[in-house]
């Protein structure tokens, strides 16, 4: 028998978040030589003739790419190929390469290459760092003139259900065309987080790990390879072991594949009957079918920084009115939630103001916008504005204590008043406060007593609590979503919202994670808010369940000292009472041996 | 021909998406219009989307603009109004 060849590990940057495990599928960035020679004078306007007839055939293809890329991600993604239709128009790029084929006589494939070479030369100049990058959309441009030169049109790769893109660098264009019901991850060697690739990638919510410089040489079609965002590496040939604790990994957050439940609608009742309403967190138009589709009761979570497009600055009052009032057309009677925009810390951070030593403890989400308060009043305008014609809320991030909801409810106000001054059509909308760090959690009786709902956003709840980094891989010992003091400061804010007479909506990956889902119950959480995908699975465990018998478990779980006994004690009474709904793989392991 | 000081006022700068909002601007103009660094760097044609993006004019960039033909005051106008208007996109500080 042959030795299976060695675990390679590349580190790049995860830009849009998941692990998958998967198979390599290697992507051409199309031709890849471009071959030089001399032609006749009469020739020439041949030469010409056809390179025109290759450049209308590339701009008639970049239109039909934005109109699909407008459906599939929404306006703000669609500009890029803007610029690809005007870059095509262009009469000094255009003009440069005709007058280059007409002096030098040469093929028209090799007229391109030297003046496109020459312009990446002077954008590699340019200092910021944005700017910069758009030299992949020259790129992305100059490959499809020479795709249409050679008669080769960039088709729709056809994939296997769990392929893994592997290239050099993905155009944003070949993101926009990819089958997404079958390619499941990214891994590129180039790239950076602002990259339309990244952003896209993001939009979709396809896992992607990106600037791998030398990976794409190394990895052959067909190989296994496991795609990391969290620890921002990709393991190609991963090891029986690795793979084994990768899968273990991944059973938790299992398949997200498109799968309706026509039947299922509305809430969903455990055995016992308690009713538990599920909601729908979106960011991109191309999510928002998914609330009908999975039958969520409206938006629980709407992030609305993804309406920025990224580093293109803010979008219109106007714009965003409009776009509040898409979301409450999808989210119907039950509402949305508008979170204001949580800039600053990690997203963003870049455009508006100096990088911070520390962005996580620094000027962002509610800091942000109470310290830019015109970004706040023309969101919050639009949002009242929006609530004349369907149900929204406000949901304000990352609060400290009362005095953020003070300033923020203020501000609202006021802008209210403003409204009502000048007769505008608007409505005012409930006030929610997202409980995600802990000096929230202690305040959490006085912050109730100032707002109409709370929301629990675990996943920087966990974070902040235990002071871990989720992507560091060299602290993974220490994150622990089933920590006790992460249990108690959940019980600690629901026992608070209960005592105010507040509703609490669950959010983050615990809502969404079946498992967790269970010991939400049992804390008293009726009101969850997940990724679409999540919803049935989360259903079907939320059906099969006694949420007695779950309060039973996590009052024991609340006493526990540490986070190994929490996780072992699921394991055990999980296994023990709903053997239908889990099997060791669904449960929390205790961390493999690295 | 006119000529004006424009600054590029939005944080981001002449980016992807304000140069190609600019081009379709300036291209309905018959007068060519060109924009300079003032800084002493480089020339564009406003009509030329390769060439915007070129100047990497980001924020506070100080432009000469000049336009010149049949319709060079209406051009210059529309080009003040859309750098007044931080290329038709919200940006922190600025009043809505």
């Amino acid at each position: 028998m042959s030795q299976p060849p060695d675990e390679i590990r590349c580190q790049g940057l995860g830009v849009s978040e998941g692990i998958v495990i998967g198979q390599v599928l290697r992507m051409h960035p199309g031709t890849e030589q471009v071959y030089h020679w001399k032609i006749k004078p009469a020739e020439v306007e041949t030469e010409l003739e056809r390179f025109r007839t290759a450049v209308a055939q590339a701009a008639s293809q970049v239109r039909s790419l934005r109109q699909q890329a407008e459906e599939r991600f929404g306006k703000d993604h669609a500009y890029i190929f803007d610029a690809h239709q005007l870059l095509l128009e262009d009469e000094k790029l255009i003009g440069d390469i005709e007058s280059y084929i007409t002096a030098e006589r040469v093929n028209a494939e090799w007229a391109i290459k030297v003046i496109g070479d020459r312009i990446l030369y002077l954008y590699s100049q340019i200092k910021d760092d944005y700017l910069r990058e758009r030299r992949s959309d020259v790129e992305d441009v100059m490959q499809r003139i020479l795709d249409a030169l050679s008669g080769v049109s960039r088709k729709n790769h056809q994939l296997s259900e769990d392929a893994i893109i592997v290239a050099q660098d993905l155009l944003p264009s070949a993101v926009a065309d990819l089958d997404l019901e079958h390619a499941r991850a990214l891994a590129t060697d180039s790239g950076g987080w602002t990259s339309h690739t990244a952003i896209l990638a993001r939009g979709i919510g396809m896992p992607a790990v990106i600037g791998l410089r030398d990976f794409y040489r190394r990895a052959k079609t067909g190989d296994t390879i496991i795609v990391d965002s969290k620890r921002n590496q990709v393991i190609l040939h991963p090891s029986a072991a690795t793979l084994k604790a990768y899968e273990a990994e991944t059973a938790a957050q299992a398949k997200v594949r498109l799968r309706s439940d026509r039947k299922h609608r509305g809430p969903v009742c455990t055995a016992d009957g308690v009713a538990v309403t599920l909601r729908a967190n979106v960011e991109v138009p191309f999510e928002f079918d998914w609330v009908e589709f999975y039958g969520a009761s409206g938006v629980g979570l709407y992030r609305s920084e993804f309406l920025l497009a990224p580093r293109g600055g803010f979008v219109s009052e106007d714009e965003q009115c409009r776009a509040y009032e898409a979301i409450a057309r999808v989210a119907g009677k039950d509402g949305a939630v508008i979170r204001l925009f949580d800039l600053g810390g990690d997203n963003l951070r870049e455009q508006f103001q100096e990088p911070e030593k520390n962005p996580a403890l620094g000027l962002r989400a509610i800091r942000f916008v109470l310290a830019h308060e015109e970004i706040m009043r023309a969101q919050v305008r639009a949002i009242m504005r929006a609530a004349a014609s369907g149900v929204l809320k406000i949901v304000l991030p990352m609060v400290a204590d009362s005095s953020d909801v003070q300033r923020a409810k203020s501000i609202i106000e006021e802008e209210a008043g403003k409204l009502r001054a000048a007769g505008e059509k608007f409505a005012e909308v409930s006030i929610g406060a997202m409980i995600e760090v802990p000096s929230a959690v202690l305040m959490a009786d006085s912050i109730a007593r100032l707002v109409d709902f709370f929301e629990l956003g675990t996943n920087d709840l966990v974070q902040y609590t235990l002071a871990v980094d989720r992507g560091n891989d060299a602290v993974a010992d220490w994150f622990h979503t089933l920590h006790p003091a992460v249990l108690r400061s959940i019980d600690q804010s629901l026992r608070a919202a209960e005592r105010a007479g507040i509703p609490a909506i669950v959010c983050g990956e615990m809502a969404s994670t079946p498992a967790y889902v269970v010991l939400l119950v049992g804390l008293g959480a009726t009101d969850l808010s997940m990724t679409p995908a999540a919803i049935p699975r989360v259903r079907r465990a939320i059906a099969g369940i006694n949420a007695s018998e779950a309060k039973a478990i996590v009052d024991e779980c609340l006493r526990c000292d540490t986070a190994e006994a929490v996780e072992s004690l699921v394991r055990e009474r999980f296994i023990e009472r709903w053997p239908q709904l889990f099997d060791a793989s669904s449960l929390p392991k205790p961390k493999p041996p690295e | 021909m006119v000529e004006r000081l424009l600054i590029t006022k939005g944080r981001l700068g002449l980016h992807a998406r304000a140069a190609a909002k600019l081009v379709r601007v300036v291209s309905g103009f018959e007068s060519q219009v060109l924009l300079r660094r003032a800084d002493g760097g480089v020339t564009a044609d406003a009509k030329s989307i390769l060439s915007v993006l070129m100047l990497a004019a980001n924020q506070g960039t100080e432009l000469h603009a000049t336009a010149d033909g049949a319709d060079e005051e209406q051009a210059m106008n529309a080009i003040e109004e859309f750098f007044a208007a931080g290329f038709g996109e919200l940006e922190p500080g600025t009043s809505l």
